[in-house]
């Protein structure tokens, strides 16, 4: 009982982080239509700004989480501005694809840059934990999902409340009369897609103080925000929080009672049967 | 077809059945890759170019393939050949058993869920025994480069017939039917879904031929390598790249391509890699419908080509 506790809390701490991964992709393929392969790609560069930020100029990584939302923020927008606004009205397969080949290229080009070693960031608080009746609560970790929560229920807020997220709602909703309304879509797009490539960094620091990171994490978790955008539907932001729940604790489940080697076999093979049942997501609204 | 380009494919056939006999052992190594490549993005030109689904799954048929083959001749001794049969019916009951649900899916949906399925198909694959788990399996070395090369070579050509075929028969209509408004060929007394899996299964039926000679041929297969999604990804590019949805458009952007890439990789390793990002966006943004569609334009319109499609996408 004590283990399925521990177990539990363990899929609901990862399930935060999961939310946060997958809050910028649902947040660009809802709004622009474009379901960003290189999504993952940039929360590996997330991660490897927050990594040199305490490496070298010792920031404290969760401090160090606005500069490298910052920094990944310039890079979406001259990305979008410069390069994806060039085809936003092509046909959906053609963005699958540049967006693919930035995937390749960011690989790369970290791998270069950055070689392809496992980091670590290891604050000096990485191995305490806190200890919650039988429960063990890692601090790191515990930290890691608290941000994501306040990041995801932030972007809710930023989304409903404020003047640029109501213009970004009403671009995704009809754009021509967003057009009307005077919204200029070329800067909203990347407004958009920088804030989506923004969070991606964030969470990219938050997995680099969970995680071991190196250039090849990407794809997987693209995927993995695929699966959680979908379960989740992208009409909301709060369902991306249902969903990363859900996958986290899937996953611990799976690697509990099944074995560590089926999480993957869980948590895409739940992908393909909602897309199958119900493609808007399980949340989402019926088509 | 005139007269003088049906000669010309004839004596560009008999260079390539001659190659093992005049060539190197590196260019025939060389050929035999770019054939396969070539064989998968002709595949995917079935599903994806013609009835226009895009599919990132195909990787799934050709690791079935592979495994095929290595499970018929290292766990039950079996030929060769029937190892590529046992591929084919797996990757036939794949395409039909998943191919109904999946292909109900349209655009984003249908890609990420092919996408997510080559995911759960090497986990569960990295499970089973018989397919020696993650180790993999290795197979009897066979050390004739001729025979591989002249296998691929008639595997490229009957899978290029079979994509003329299509361009002329009324199940090929059917598909480009359902690529270009598929309520409307429904309508048309098309049997969408029959059509569809259909396809699915023809193009599935490539790869994993494809799959199985890689697979004897390089002696080795482990579940990351036979259904790594970005042998899946090159295959798209390829096809894309020369022109989706033509006959011989994939053919030459998988020799182009392979061409470049063999030579960037022989000069400098690490950029080889680079390249292929580096010109999926390029020819995204410049010729999306690939090299065969600017031949076609480009002595009309010139440079304003490449602006002209920019202008056509762009917000």
């Amino acid at each position: 009982m004590d283990l399925l506790a521990q177990i539990l809390v363990n899929g609901v701490l990862l399930g935060g982080l999961y939310a946060v991964m997958a809050l910028g992709l649902a947040l660009v393929w809802g709004v622009l239509n474009i379901v960003n392969l290189a999504h993952g790609a940039f929360i590996m560069l997330g991660a490897y700004v927050s990594w040199h930020l305490y490496t070298y100029l010792h920031i404290d990584p969760f401090l160090g989480l606005p500069i490298t939302a910052v920094v990944m923020f310039a890079l979406g927008y001259a990305l979008q501005r410069g390069l994806l606004n060039l085809i936003v009205r092509a046909p959906m397969f053609n963005t699958l694809l540049i967006t693919f080949g930035l995937e390749v290229v960011l690989t790369y080009l970290a791998q270069l840059a950055f070689s392809a070693d496992f980091r670590t960031i290891n604050p000096s608080y990485a191995g305490n934990s806190l200890q919650w009746g039988p429960v063990t609560l890692p601090v790191a970790r515990l930290g890691a999902f608290c941000m994501a929560i306040v990041l995801t229920v932030g972007m809710w807020l930023f989304l409903l409340h404020t003047r640029l997220g109501r213009a970004i709602r009403a671009t995704a909703q009809n754009l021509v009369a967003a057009r009307l309304y005077g919204v200029e879509p070329r800067h909203l797009y990347a407004v958009t897609f920088a804030i989506g490539i923004a969070l991606a960094g964030a969470a990219g620091g938050l997995y680099g103080t969970v995680s071991q990171i190196n250039p090849y994490i990407g794809a997987t978790l693209t995927a993995k925000s695929f699966a959680i955008a979908i379960i989740g539907g992208l009409d909301n932001p709060l369902g991306v929080i249902v969903g990363g729940l859900f996958l986290g604790i899937v996953e611990s489940l799976t690697t509990l009672y099944v074995g560590p080697t089926y999480a993957d076999v869980a948590s895409f093979g739940i992908l393909v049967l909602v897309l199958i049942v119900r493609p808007t997501g399980l949340l989402g609204k019926t088509a | 077809m005139k007269a003088w380009q049906k000669g010309s494919l004839v004596v560009a056939l008999l260079v390539l059945v001659g190659v093992p006999w005049y060539g190197s052992d590196v260019l025939v190594q060389f050929g035999i890759s770019t054939l396969l490549l070539a064989v998968l993005a002709q595949g995917w030109n079935i599903i994806g170019g013609y009835t226009g689904y895009a599919s990132f799954g195909n990787s799934v048929f050709y690791g079935l393939g592979s495994y095929g083959v290595a499970i018929a001749m290292v766990q039950w001794h079996l030929p060769f050949g029937v190892g590529m049969g046992f591929g084919v019916v797996l990757a036939v009951v794949f395409a039909v058993l998943l191919g109904i649900p999946v292909l109900r899916l349209k655009g984003h949906y249908f890609a990420i869920a092919t996408l997510a399925l080559s995911q759960v198909m090497a986990a569960i694959v990295s499970n089973i025994p018989l397919a020696g788990q993650n180790i993999g399996l290795v197979l009897p070395p066979l050390n004739n480069d001729r025979l591989f090369y002249e296998l691929s070579l008639g595997l490229l050509v009957v899978a290029t017939l079979t994509i003329f075929w299509l361009t002329r028969s009324r199940f090929g209509f059917g598909l480009i039917a359902i690529r270009e408004n598929e309520e409307g060929a429904a309508v048309m007394g098309v049997n969408t879904t029959l059509y569809k899996v259909m396809a699915f299964a023809l193009s599935g039926i490539f790869s994993a031929l494809a799959g199985g000679i890689h697979a004897y041929w390089i002696t080795f297969l482990d579940p990351d390598s036979a259904f790594d999604i970005s042998l899946n990804v090159k295959m798209i590019i390829m096809a894309v790249f020369g022109g989706a949805g033509t006959v011989l458009g994939p053919i030459v952007g998988a020799v182009s391509l392979s061409a470049i890439s063999e030579f960037l990789s022989s000069e400098v390793t690490s950029i080889a890699g680079l390249f292929f990002g580096i010109v999926i966006v390029a020819a995204v943004v410049l010729m999306p419908r690939g090299l065969a569609d600017m031949f076609r334009r480009f002595r009309k319109t010139g440079w304003r080509y490449f602006s002209e499609n920019i202008r056509a996408h762009k917000l």
